[in-house]
């Protein structure tokens, strides 16, 4: 079959390989029907996530049809139509019963490795690195799904792919985002990165009541889907404005009650911080540039909550810690306990509260995947949200 | 770690602070310090003091660094016997001042007293220290369950991937068979403790490879999960079982063994990713052959998988 492999830094290649097979006995073969290129993806293409292979197959955000089951799996059947989501749980350690399903304790066969740079493992993750099991990910013609009896849901035929595929990932992800940040109609969200995440973040603060929704980025045309689209009250561009002023003149000098990174580690910025960011991410003395979260942390209202969304890799420096203790924030974090929202957001999609099609910009052959992630790398073509068909 | 373990470390860093100023003194002033001990200074007698002051400012920070651990505290005491030696040698030469000298040796005699004390002292804190514990997991079934799995031996290279076979020959005994990278290896084993939903202990001292080893089954406070804790001994053929060369040789293995156990009782199985069911790094992409399978699948059977619905 045909996948979408790293091969190194900025560097992916469809190449083929052999098609996946069942190993466990609770393993489904998906044969995927749609997938995409996340932002996430984007922080192993440039390289900034430690133990890839050359050889990795990419892709976590993927739906498709079943077409071959582990004798362990009674809830599906060849040919059912699933959406996958990215996070692999097994459903029975303590942290799957609590609903903590991105901290599952027994999806990650090389666990060893994020107990020693995080101090406890993560669960396993599909195209995500080393790190999260080794999982051949979805940017392929087929993928093996472990522990399918428990993390895929069947979606019904009415609704399009492009109107469910986003339940693996992005959805849910922004949707959690928001959910941390304890909406209620008189409150006041920033939400720091307009890429398909902020606008699902956006999206779902909106559907929770919020009544003023701040988007912060810095491509005009992404402002505009988060005004025009998603839900944004007022968006600022960080080319062109501060952003700390402008926030504090629309909150009267209060500050957002709840900010959302959803920028991560490959932040963008000005000046002297972003400056020694750069650098010492360069030469490897520190794996993250936090520029979105001290902003977030900055801005935020003393006793407010700053929900962290983007991915972080390791340790940073210049953290604004005096600013979170002392005015008495709140830190929300997580990678998207999928299996928690899966279910009532696609309810949601059914009764019409929402359509999450609007983040599609693009359609691509699987075997233009390299150009795709070019770019969306670059932001050419107001690219917002790539699908790929093989 | 309690506070009577961490107390005796005041000689140790005493000694710390000792050894970086008198390093400085060496570094900064060798013709001084080589006058105050009798030694006649040349170009040659300053360059090795400095060196000297190197080494004491290096052994001092390791010292201060970690003052509890015996391994820098014996390293300060191989420089004394350097130190002892070099003014052995400056005895034999001619330009010396001999009470001088008969002083200095009596200095370093007596920190080298204070630094094996300081040095046994660690020693000692260590070894208390040193509690058998290799590795612990907890399980989200009850003890007796978690026991029951384990207690039925034939089932440890379900999860043990090292292990070839276990048979159960009578009540207690049982016989084990390895694949190490030396060859295949079998031995016998005794179980010697045995108390349902609490504990086993075994040993195999007619081997090779003496093992001695207990597994703990407790409840988890709050909750019906059990907490496994592994402990062991190791040993080569008469020289008696160690906790230390246990952890030293078979922790890693443990870890993963354990990390296992909780993936077989709780999922059914050993979870095999793209990348972990090769020996060797694989890239995260399918492949038509591996080496490693994962051996059972019981979810259905009695420690039947009970799943979350999300």
């Amino acid at each position: 079959m045909r996948a979408t492999t790293w091969q190194g830094k900025k560097h992916v290649e469809v190449v083929q390989v052999p098609e996946p097979q069942i190993l466990n006995a609770r393993d489904a073969i998906i044969k995927i029907t749609a997938t995409t290129i996340c932002g996430s993806d984007l922080h192993l293409y440039n390289g900034f996530m430690p133990s890839m292979q050359k050889g990795d197959i990419l892709g976590h955000e993927f739906m498709g049809e079943v077409v071959e089951l582990g004798k362990g799996v009674k809830n599906l059947k060849v040919g059912d139509r699933v959406v996958v989501p990215f996070a692999i749980a097994c459903g029975n350690c303590e942290s799957c019963e609590m609903g903590n399903f991105s901290c599952c304790e027994n999806s990650n066969p090389t666990g060893w490795m994020p107990e020693k740079m995080m101090g406890h493992a993560t669960c396993g993750a599909f195209g995500y690195s080393h790190l999260t099991g080794g999982f051949a990910g979805g940017q392929a013609e087929y993928v093996r799904v472990p522990f399918a009896d428990f993390g895929p849901i069947k979606v019904p035929k009415n609704l399009t792919d492009e109107q469910v595929l986003f339940l693996s990932d992005i959805f849910p992800t922004g949707y959690m985002g928001a959910e941390f940040c304890e909406i209620t109609p008189k409150k006041v969200i920033a939400v720091w990165g307009a890429g398909p995440v902020g606008q699902f973040a956006i999206a779902s603060a909106k559907m929770l009541g919020a009544e003023r929704i701040i988007a912060i980025d810095r491509f005009p045309y992404r402002l505009k889907m988060a005004a025009e689209k998603a839900g944004a009250t007022d968006v600022i561009n960080y080319e062109e404005q501060d952003v700390q002023e402008v926030l504090r003149d629309l909150t009267a000098g209060r500050g957002p009650d709840a900010c959302i990174d959803a920028v991560g580690l490959e932040a963008h910025g000005h000046g002297l911080q972003y400056a020694h960011d750069v650098v010492k991410q360069k030469a490897k003395i520190q794996m993250d540039r936090p520029m979105a979260v001290r902003e977030a942390i900055m801005a935020c209202r003393s006793a407010g909550i700053v929900s962290i969304l983007g991915v972080y890799a390791g340790f940073v420096d210049k953290f604004p810690l005096g600013a979170l203790m002392n005015r008495g924030l709140t830190i929300k974090t997580g990678q998207c306990h999928v299996h928690r929202y899966m279910k009532p957001l696609l309810e949601r999609i059914e009764k019409g509260e929402i359509d999450p099609s609007f983040v599609v910009s693009h359609h691509m052959n699987l075997d233009d995947a390299a150009k795709g992630y070019d770019m969306f790398m670059h932001k050419q073509d107001e690219v917002m949200k790539i699908i790929l068909r093989s | 770690m309690t506070t009577a373990d961490v107390a005796p470390t005041g000689l140790a860093r005493g000694l710390g602070w000792f050894s970086v100023a008198l390093g400085i003194g060496e570094l900064v002033a060798p013709k001084k310090l080589a006058q105050l001990i009798g030694i006649e200074e040349d170009g040659a007698t300053s360059f090795v003091m400095r060196l000297l002051g190197a080494r004491e400012i290096t052994a001092g920070l390791g010292v201060l660094a970690a003052p509890q651990r015996p391994g820098t505290l014996w390293a300060r005491v191989a420089g004394d016997i350097i130190d002892l030696g070099l003014l052995g040698l400056a005895a034999g030469t001619k330009r010396t001042s001999a009470p001088r000298l008969a002083a200095a040796v009596a200095a370093v005699g007596g920190v080298m007293a204070l630094d094996i004390i300081a040095a046994r002292r660690a020693d000692k804190v260590r070894d208390a220290a040193n509690q058998p514990v290799i590795f612990s997991v907890t399980i989200n079934k009850p003890p007796r369950e978690v026991y029951d799995f384990f207690r039925k031996l034939d089932r440890l290279p379900l999860f043990m991937d090292w292990l070839e076979s276990v048979t159960e020959t009578s009540g207690t005994r049982s016989t084990w068979v390895a694949k190490l990278p030396v060859g295949t290896v079998s031995w016998d084993a005794t179980i010697t403790e045995d108390t349902p939903g609490e504990a086993i202990a075994w040993e195999a001292l007619d081997s090779l490879v003496e093992t001695e080893g207990r597994v703990t089954f407790t409840r988890t406070p709050g909750r019906d999960m059990t907490e496994v804790r592994v402990e062991m001994k190791l040993g080569f053929s008469g020289m008696g079982p160690s906790a230390k060369l246990a952890k030293y040789f078979a922790k890693p293995q443990i870890k993963g063994d354990l990390r296992r156990l909780k993936q077989v009782i709780e999922t059914g199985e050993v979870l095999m990713s793209d990348a972990s069911q090769h020996t060797k790094p694989h890239p995260a992409q399918p492949s038509e052959e591996h080496d490693k399978a994962p051996k059972l699948f019981i979810a259905n059977e009695t420690t039947a998988v009970k799943g979350v619905t999300p």
